[in-house]
């Protein structure tokens, strides 16, 4: 077997304090070391062509290069040995760098010795390192987008817009999410219907997208490539046909006997059963509650476009990769919390947002008319005992923001800001600016709670001991509190469990890596974008949307999908199926199987990672993971244990 | 009033106002404390300058009207040279002393005057006239005072002249009690020592050499001379040394001594020093070297022409006098001299010159709590 060994001087960050000169004489007697090579910089243009050629030339059965951290270089020099037409496989990574020289840069003698021993257990690892393909599973060209939000929205037009099929799921009765409840948005002063109509316009356009309304994901099988996902579909009880008659459906919502807490207003309001949250909302046509309608049949005597009759549906589809994009929910704070509940007029942002555009031509709020406007930031965010240490980052500018228009929009109003800092980052601090302009007044403090809200004959008083002004405690007479409360997960987050998406200690979805891999999960072929990641404006979120939307396409377009080789097997004569494997593994990636007529265990390709989780626990040693065999460990242990 | 408590009455209206006083900017601050940090008389206790933007956006008038801090700044404009946010903290003392003033006279004018440039300026014109009549009243067989008793009688002139003073001192007496009332810090230093610090604070201004010490700011390195602070103090001492000079004056009934007697000695560099101090502050304000000349206001203005001219005309008068120069318009002069002292003395606590008042009384203050 002819083995080439590369030592890696890594500029002077091995050479300063690994003796290469004695590395490479030590190494080069051993036995089946064909070549002996050091080098300035392995990963240099002309040290990987150098490798080529020898790898060519010397027809190398497989190399080590003693460098640095696999997770640095590791797919560097696997294209190197693809280059060379050598099995990737057969080329073993030693890591001298930080495992060697930047640890124990005190001790030249034990670091140059260290050096020797681990590259001597790699070439063990190498003599015995067998050839892998990467494994290839039929992916389907098609995504299911859950949540038709601005994130879902624009994820779909795009994944369509690049040749995939999309499945666009919404669990409400109408698209576009939480921005339809936001009228003017910053910076384009659009409102956030003004967008979204635009948004359903190019959707429809699109033959690759089928869109499902009052429609949840309640079952999911199979594995990236192919996942097959079972959708309830509640019936809206209009006929799918008929031609909508705007009045007549205006009847219908007057002899609707059934009055339920509008959400679309965060409780400020009632609607009927037959509802639409705002005229030009998507579709067009309007939604009966299948929670709420009694089916009394008034609404059948005035229009005839209804029917009650509808069931609930069942499809399956069959998916190469899911896409989530379902959203946010405010946080709703406690009873009490700053007089929550208790006081009057103490109302949260969401339903200050729909209070203002509920009252066009003066503020009133139950009774009272409105001019001091005190507004408490980070309720629900930044908790120093709570649960939510976590910034909702979009709070500050919203705030900031609904404060200025207010001012324009009724004239007489007065803003105060109880803050823990203003954090209105980036191209929003212009926000923050024209509100000092404006004469808004920012008060900060660093308690917990940073105020106090009480109540003096039938008012809201707001307490602060203002940081600014030396601690002086200061009070207000608001006529109104608005909590700016930030983003917390859903709270129906079914689909999370069914996908077994991992979330964080915020419980929002939890990508892979924060800043490399932003909107992939360690579950394959599942995605995530928009504020089911973490609190986003809509920029972000919609960033996220495009990333998920161009990875997940980028997945399935080809029709197949490849995946690492380095994954678990199954000795099936050893194998005695007690289960065992099955229940460590965290990626489901085990069966049960027939084997010459007894059960044994055998692992889903497209499932296993190669953590190797299951390998220790398995008492009939019948597992093991392609290139970390027992053969291979064991050598390697047998060689740094071995007595010089 | 919005809000209100024991302690802090506030008013969001007041930022308009203060505005008018002249801060324009101030409420682009985002309160990041800058300027406190680089101002060099700032201290714990007494920190200043983002304390008054604080003050000035709540509308705190009573905080405002009780700070002993406007009255420890110099108005070197380190502040105002490095804020983030152009919002000229600097400026905004001086609106906030100018507001003090007018709050400290009890007639309103300030505030009329401080506002509104022509209707000051109109004041001070017609003050001048009412003084050039006072005096011609004295010599009332002059060819202009017989023109004039064809008009008004001479009593109403004459008893007019004495109400308005009066009504004047009151106001001295009225702007006193409430800085005393105001100022008060309930520190525990001894009388005289207080004092003492006082007196040699007023003298030397020597809290002011903390300012302008910068590597980078303008007035470093530039010879003592024309500095802000030497400048001030020449002001300040050819004031005092005039005033002694003419109460000599006034004791000996004679002005009409030879050049050399001491006291007229005392004078011509009194004289020469408020001269020299208010030419060359008047240059910086037209010139702008740094950011605090940026905004001269009309109060600014109106004090230091004053000064100017009392100073300018006397000394005219001085070499007339030395060359016995008895022209008519050595008379204009003259009367041009009385009428800017006069105006200057009436006018005390209706402008700038009331710093001179409620600067000590807050030094004072601030030195019982600091010795």
């Amino acid at each position: 077997m002819k083995i080439g060994v590369y030592i890696c001087h890594c500029g002077s960050n091995i050479a300063d304090h690994v003796d290469i000169e004695k590395v490479r004489e030590t190494i080069g007697q051993q036995k089946d070391v064909f070549l002996v090579k050091d080098v300035m910089f392995a990963c240099s243009d002309s040290s990987q062509k150098e490798m080529v050629e020898d790898i060519q030339s010397q027809g190398l059965d497989a190399i080590v290069v003693a460098s640095c951290s696999p997770k640095l270089h590791l797919p560097t020099f696997r294209e190197v040995a693809r280059r060379a037409g050598l099995n990737p496989y057969k080329y073993i990574q030693v890591n001298i760098r930080e495992q060697c020289s930047w640890a124990h840069s005190n001790d030249h003698k034990g670091a140059t010795d260290k050096a020797i021993k681990l590259i001597e257990a790699g070439i063990e690892k190498a003599k015995r390192s067998e050839a892998l393909e990467p494994i290839k599973i039929d992916a389907i060209n098609a995504v299911a987008v859950v949540g038709a939000g601005i994130a879902g929205l624009r994820a779909a037009i795009e994944l369509a817009d690049m040749g995939t099929d999309v499945y666009l799921i919404e669990r409400e009765y109408f698209i576009g999410g939480r921005i339809t409840q936001w009228d003017e948005l910053f910076t384009t002063n659009q409102t956030g219907r003004e967008i979204i109509t635009k948004l359903y316009h190019q959707l429809i356009s699109y033959k690759n997208i089928t869109l499902f309304t009052g429609a949840e994901i309640v079952e999911t099988s199979g594995s990236v490539g192919n996942m097959e996902i079972k959708v309830r579909i509640k019936p809206r009880y209009v006929k799918p046909d008929c031609v909508f008659d705007m009045d007549k459906f205006e009847k219908a919502i007057e002899v609707c006997p059934v009055e339920v807490e509008d959400e679309f207003n965060f409780g400020l309001t009632k609607r009927k059963a037959i509802y639409k949250n705002y005229p030009g909302e998507f579709p067009e046509v309007p939604a009966i509650d299948h929670d709420h309608c009694t089916r009394c049949g008034e609404c059948l005597k005035v229009c005839e476009g209804i029917d009650l009759e509808q069931k609930e549906e069942f499809i399956n589809l069959n998916v190469g990769a899911i896409l989530l994009a379902t959203g946010f929910d405010p946080y709703e704070p406690k009873e009490g919390e700053y007089g929550y509940g208790q006081v009057p007029n103490v109302i949260t942002l969401q339903q200050f947002k729909r209070l203002i555009e509920l009252c066009p031509d003066e503020l009133v709020y139950a009774g009272r008319k409105i001019h001091n406007i005190a507004y408490i930031y980070c309720v629900g965010s930044r908790q120093q005992n709570g649960p939510n240490r976590y910034c909702s980052r979009y709070c500050c500018t919203a705030a900031m923001h609904t404060a200025l228009l207010v001012k324009q929009k009724y004239g007489d109003i007065r803003n105060f800001h109880f803050t823990r800092g203003i954090r209105t980052y980036g191209k929003q601090e212009h926000i923050y600016h024209e509100a000092l302009e404006q004469g808004d007044v920012v008060f900060q403090s660093f308690n917990d709670p940073l105020c106090e809200v009480g109540e003096h004959n039938g008012t809201a008083v707001v307490k602060i001991n203002d940081f600014l002004t030396r601690g002086k405690p200061m009070e207000l007479e608001a006529d109104l509190v608005v909590l700016i409360t930030g983003m917390v997960p859903r709270k129906n987050n079914t689909i999370a469990q069914l996908l077994k998406v991992p979330v964080g200690r915020d419980h929002f979805f939890n990508e892979v890596h924060l800043k490399l891999r932003p909107v992939e999960t360690v579950i394959d072929g599942v995605f995530i974008s928009g504020a089911s990641q973490g609190p986003k404006n809509i920029m972000e979120s919609v960033n996220s949307a495009l990333a998920a939307a161009s990875k997940a396409n980028n997945l399935v377009k080809k029709g197949f999908i490849s995946i690492e080789p380095t994954i678990a097997f199954v000795d099936a004569d050893k194998c005695q199926w007690c289960d065992k494997c099955a229940q460590v593994c965290p990626f489901d990636a085990f069966e049960q199987v027939d084997y010459n007529g007894k059960q044994v265990a055998r692992v889903i390709t497209s499932l296993c990672k190669g953590c190797g989780m299951c390998l220790p626990v398995c008492p009939e040693d019948a597992l093991q993971l392609h290139n970390y065999t027992d053969r291979q460990i064991e050598a390697m242990i047998e060689d740094l244990a071995k007595a010089k | 009033m919005i809000i209100k408590n024991t302690q802090v009455a506030m008013d969001t209206m007041f930022v308009n106002e203060i505005e008018r006083y002249g801060a324009k900017n101030f409420k682009a601050c985002f309160d990041c404390g800058t300027c406190t940090a680089v101002c060099n008389l700032s201290e714990p206790g007494h920190s200043f300058p983002r304390y008054f933007v604080r003050l000035a956006r709540t509308g705190a008038r009573d905080e405002i009207l009780k700070s002993r801090e406007l009255w420890l700044c110099y108005a070197c404009g380190d502040c105002s040279e490095n804020c983030p946010r152009n919002a000229d903290p600097a400026e905004l003392i001086a609106a906030l002393r100018r507001y003090t003033i007018a709050s400290y006279e009890p007639t309103g004018l300030t505030k009329l005057i401080f506002k509104n440039n022509p209707v000051y300026i109109l004041l001070t014109l017609v003050l001048a006239v009412i003084l050039a009549m006072l005096l011609l009243s004295f010599r009332p067989e002059s060819d202009v005072s017989r023109w004039l008793f064809q008009y008004v009688d001479y009593q109403i002139i004459h008893y007019g002249g004495i109400l308005l003073a009066l009504l004047l001192i009151l106001s001295v007496i009225y702007g006193f009690v409430r800085s005393v009332k105001n100022y008060a810090s309930g520190g525990k230093a001894k009388f005289w020592d207080t004092l003492k610090e006082t007196t040699k604070e007023v003298g030397i201004f020597k809290r002011y050499l903390k300012c302008d010490t910068y590597d980078d700011s303008y007035w470093n390195g530039k010879p003592w001379y024309i500095k802000p602070w030497f400048l001030h103090l020449t002001i300040f001492w050819g004031f005092v040394l005039l005033f002694v000079a003419t109460g000599l004056d006034y004791l000996f009934k004679d002005p009409n001594i030879e050049v050399w007697w001491p006291t007229r000695i005392l004078g011509t560099i009194g004289g020469l020093s408020l001269i020299y101090g208010s030419s060359l502050i008047m240059g910086y304000r037209v010139t702008k070297p740094t950011k605090i000349y940026l905004r001269t206001k009309m109060a600014d203005w109106i004090f230091l022409i004053f000064i100017w001219l009392t100073g300018f005309t006397g000394l005219w008068l001085e070499i007339a006098i030395f060359a016995h120069n008895h022209t008519m318009l050595t008379h204009f002069i003259f009367l041009v001299h009385i009428i800017c002292a006069a105006e200057m003395f009436l006018l005390f606590s209706f402008s700038k010159f009331a710093h001179t008042l409620y600067r000590p009384i807050a030094l004072f203050n601030y030195y019982k709590t600091k010795l």
